[in-house]
């Protein structure tokens, strides 16, 4: 049974590591995702360089992006920095899951952030999307100034 | 346009338009309670105007721009760093812009470097960055 603390900056450790379930990539997960951001690529429905339909290669991102979630409550928080190595198509039919770490944690001008590296893999465990985002955490109680 | 001329050094690459609207917003971030993105009164506690758009909406854009240069060799084998720098709001409109920054040897092909950033309806900068993929 998990239980889930409330993410803070002081519960926070770096090297834990953080683990997604499981999400079988449909059809209609990327044509929702065509409408989310408005990209209707033929690619994404049909034939493709890769012999069949691909998903938009950002389509996992927030899988990666919600690891803490399967640790945490998380209060609120704002995406600072995010970077992305797209090594394999995501096809449609893909059991994909996301694996983290906290590789830092800091403090910067009164603001708390924690850094994590990410790996996006199939069922085989074939890396589909490597990469690390830094997210500030806005702390229980308090407000965001404002940017 | 010719490959070569496409992925010169200094080209600019065609712009890219997005209208973010509160459903788009819904749909890229899932709807629920205590969401700075989809619930208006926990954003507005939080010291935010209104909802906010995911940072990685803009990567997203970036990726579209990028895969409309490069195609497969950015689906596979590209890659995105960007940093967000200032709230996008539900009902903003951010032009994502690109400029081939660099061009080196890769493999067989030719890794192409674009600096990107989007703006919004008032002319600032909302994300910077660098995005790569490979020419063929």
């Amino acid at each position: 049974m998990t239980e889930f603390p409330k993410l803070s900056y002081e519960a926070l450790t770096v090297g834990e590591e953080f683990v997604s379930d499981p999400h079988l990539v449909t059809p209609e997960d990327i044509e929702a995702y065509a409408f989310a951001v408005d990209d209707h690529h033929p690619w994404f429905s049909g034939p493709s360089p890769f012999g069949g339909p691909v998903a938009h290669p950002t389509l996992m991102a927030n899988q990666a992006l919600h690891l803490r979630h399967s640790k945490y409550v998380v209060h609120a928080g704002l995406h600072a920095k995010m970077e992305f190595n797209f090594l394999e198509p995501v096809r449609p039919g893909m059991r994909v899951r996301s694996r983290g770490r906290v590789i830092d944690k800091y403090e910067r001008r009164g603001r708390q952030y924690m850094v994590t590296e990410y790996v996006t893999e199939d069922e085989t465990g074939q890396a589909l999307v490597r990469g690390q985002f830094t997210q500030m955490l806005i702390p229980e109680g308090t407000r965001h100034a404002g940017r | 346009m010719p490959v070569a001329e496409a992925i010169a050094k200094g080209h600019e690459l065609p712009s890219l338009t997005k209208e973010l609207s509160q459903r788009r917003i819904d749909v890229y971030s899932g709807v629920r309670p205590r969401s700075i993105h989809t619930d208006e009164d926990w954003a507005r506690e939080k010291g935010f105007r209104t909802t906010l758009a995911q940072g990685m909406m803009s990567t997203a854009y970036v990726s579209e721009m990028m895969t409309r240069l490069l195609g497969a060799g950015f689906v596979k084998g590209g890659t995105i760093s960007m940093a967000f720098i200032k709230p996008v709001y539900a009902g903003d409109r951010l032009t994502v812009h690109g400029v081939v920054k660099a061009t080196r040897p890769e493999g067989a092909g030719t890794r192409v470097v674009v600096e990107v950033w989007c703006q919004n309806q008032h002319g600032e900068k909302t994300a910077v960055g660098t995005a790569s993929g490979l020419a063929p």
